[in-house]
């Protein structure tokens, strides 16, 4: 049996709605995903419209996540009116593509306030120590 | 009505292993220990809550407006498509047209001079094996009459010893004169015994081994 393609089959309805988004696919415990567009009715193991780009999560030897993306495809499938899923929409924004989305900032700032904290924390244990001694 | 086809060339797969296929089925009912349980509500302090909303809202309006930005974008680039096809891209078509018949002509000249040479080997080739098969034929043909012309001397040769209407007679009375019994039989030593009513003495070769001793 073959498989549909992950890069697209290029079949579509034009008035159905259309969505950008990630598919995942790695394997087990080791993720991958390609950006792609797709009905929005559709299921993530249909054949998909197209391929926009690739998203690695795990962070390769030098310590980068990396992404592709066909920008002028992008653009094409927006003025189409294509919608764009969360996690895209953050990847776009920090590719400078779109505005930063709010989560990205919303994620920063929580980040930061948990490393305050366990600064904090340590800092009082150090002066606990110290004060024992 | 589904076609066979449409089931053999269909482009995903039949049975889809489903994401979620791990999930505990929906119509089984909340687990006992999990009955009373509450799920934990976020909380959001009120400052962050705003800060978000204002973040959502202007990512929204700049979204908003990114999005226009494209769809404008597309149906300018539409619309200059078509008025492009106008005059000048008329005018360029019809260039390109005649360029590519020139070319297309060209092509086929080349292909026809080709296809000629071929058809000239093939022709030869095929009167060839024409040939060569009526040769075949021939031979055969022959070989067939000179064995029936053979076949033939040989009976002609035959013919005289055979009988007719005019010696009939003699011939009948040449067997009742010379009647011939063909009934035999043989022992294991390989005596032939001629005759269907010959009487045959047992241990006759004992018999005359004693006499050849006697004598």
């Amino acid at each position: 049996m073959v498989l549909p393609p992950a890069s697209g089959t290029g079949k579509y309805f034009v008035t159905a709605a259309k969505s950008i988004r990630l598919i995942r696919q790695g394997c087990t415990n080791r993720p991958f995903f390609h950006i792609s567009v797709t009905h929005r009715k559709r299921l993530n193991t249909q054949p998909v419209i197209e391929q926009l780009g690739s998203y690695d999560p795990m962070p390769n030897a030098n310590n980068e996540k990396l992404v592709a993306l066909n920008l002028e495809r992008i653009k094409f499938w927006l003025g189409q009116g294509a919608h764009v899923t969360e996690p895209v929409a953050e990847l776009l924004g920090l590719s400078g593509f779109f505005p930063i989305h709010p989560r990205s900032y919303m994620m920063a700032w929580r980040n930061r306030r948990t490393e305050r904290e366990n600064l904090a924390k340590q800092e009082a244990e150090k002066a606990k120590e110290e004060a024992t001694k | 009505m589904l076609s066979q086809n449409s089931l053999l060339k269909r482009t995903w797969p039949m049975l889809v292993q489903s994401m979620e296929a791990h999930r505990k089925p929906r119509w089984l009912p909340v687990a006992k220990s999990k009955i009373y349980r509450i799920p934990k509500r976020p909380v959001i302090p009120e400052e962050e809550r705003l800060e978000l909303m204002r973040l959502h809202n202007n990512y929204k309006t700049q979204m908003r407006s990114i999005r226009r930005f494209y769809h404008e974008e597309m149906i300018k680039e539409r619309s200059s498509r078509e008025s492009a096809s106008s005059e000048m891209s008329k005018r360029i078509e019809a260039e390109e047209w005649v360029k590519c018949v020139e070319l297309n002509d060209s092509w086929n000249k080349q292909v026809a001079a080709e296809r000629e040479e071929r058809r000239k080997h093939e022709v030869a080739a095929l009167e060839e094996y024409a040939l060569k098969r009526m040769e075949a034929l021939d031979k055969l043909k022959e070989a067939k009459i000179a064995k029936a012309a053979e076949e033939i001397r040989k009976q002609k040769e035959l013919s005289k010893t055979f009988i007719t209407p005019e010696t009939i007679d003699a011939a009948i009375d040449h067997a009742i004169a010379n009647p011939v019994d063909y009934n035999f039989a043989i022992d294991l030593k390989g005596n032939k015994y001629e005759g269907r009513d010959t009487q045959i003495t047992r241990n006759q070769g004992k018999q005359e081994k004693a006499a050849s001793a006697n004598a």
